[in-house]
């Protein structure tokens, strides 16, 4: 029997799912949450005075990482369904980001890029 | 109840049994070969990504020409980037509908997914031939080489899946694209997704992030 978009997934019909979900409704809500969170990523150009990530505090670009790491990972997770994949999937995507990241902070610290300012 | 199909049987068999089947691939992890090579695969491009970014973050301060807050639209990028994300909702719904069996659905979101993602390209040979005529060509500064080579190789990323995503289109008119094989479509949604975050990256640090 077809299914709606109102149904849940059963697992043994999405091939790989290990957890029974329902769709449509999760990825609209999930679009609306990266919607709101790419506003906020704009307000940090838009109203740079903002308490929050003013000059004054200097936190713009910890607070652009962070809403950055919670949109990638929302994607991931959701759209990519590594929420409900087989968890060899999360591992094998997460062994490539982890390499990536610690090549190529090794290879920004190289370049002292964190402390140039400072010892120049 | 779903009737399980096995992935050595014929396409002819499997379409028989359609509508809510399951491929059980007979494979040591459960899961397909070619699912588990677009994951390893996308696992890669996350090194070549890595590396152009920190490429871009090594010279995003030019010693000769345009500075990047001096060229840069962050309310068009913004737009741009806001199209590219919707793409990933449009793209997961084409997922979702192939998988419930819903051609006609499957076929309005892979469209409107292709058109999203046209839109941003074209948004991309805007920006670059504003950039170009403001003075930033590609070898003008080591930070223009480099910012057009890392936003330039995802534009490619993008235009590959716009290729994918027209051909899913056309196999699915042609009625060659049953339930039975979602996963290709799921694949391809896997690529698209990727690209979206890449660029999720590339926004932040590339545009929003202050010199």
């Amino acid at each position: 029997m077809a299914l709606t978009s109102h149904d849940d997934i059963p697992t043994d019909v999405l091939d790989g799912a290990v957890k029974p979900y329902s769709r449509d409704k999760i990825y609209v809500l999930t679009a609306l949450f990266l919607a709101a969170i790419t506003v906020v990523e704009v307000l940090t150009y838009a109203a740079p005075d903002f308490p929050l990530w003013s000059h004054e505090h200097n936190l713009i670009v910890p607070v652009l990482m962070i809403l950055m790491a919670v949109k990638f990972f929302t994607v991931a997770y959701i759209f990519m369904h590594l929420r409900f994949d087989k968890p060899l999937l999360t591992r094998v995507f997460y062994s490539g980001l982890v390499v990536a990241l610690l090549v190529y902070i090794a290879v920004l610290s190289t370049f002292r890029i964190w402390w140039s300012d400072q010892h120049n | 109840m779903a009737e399980t199909v096995y992935a050595h049987e014929s396409v002819a068999q499997a379409d028989a049994h359609a509508a809510a089947a399951h491929i059980e691939h007979d494979t040591n992890t459960g899961i397909s070969n070619t699912k588990l090579a677009m994951w390893l695969f996308l696992a890669s491009e996350c090194l070549l990504f890595g590396g152009l970014i920190t490429t871009y973050i090594l010279y995003r301060n030019p010693l000769e020409g345009p500075t990047p807050h001096e060229i840069y639209d962050i309310p068009f990028t913004s737009t741009s980037s806001f199209i590219l994300l919707m793409s990933s909702l449009t793209m997961v719904l084409a997922v979702s509908a192939i998988e419930r069996g819903d051609h006609q659905r499957l076929r309005v979101w892979l469209g409107a997914t292709a058109l999203l993602g046209a839109t941003f390209i074209a948004g991309q040979v805007y920006e670059f031939t504003v950039f170009y005529r403001e003075g930033l060509g590609f070898t003008t500064s080591r930070f223009s080489s480099a910012f057009y080579t890392l936003t330039g190789f995802h534009g490619v990323h993008v235009t590959v899946g716009i290729i994918m995503l027209v051909s899913l289109l056309v196999l699915s008119l042609r009625g060659k694209l049953p339930e039975h094989r979602s996963e290709t479509v799921e694949v391809v949604g896997l690529y698209w997704h990727f690209v979206d975050i890449v660029w999720i990256f590339i926004f932040a640090v590339v545009y929003l992030v202050p010199s």
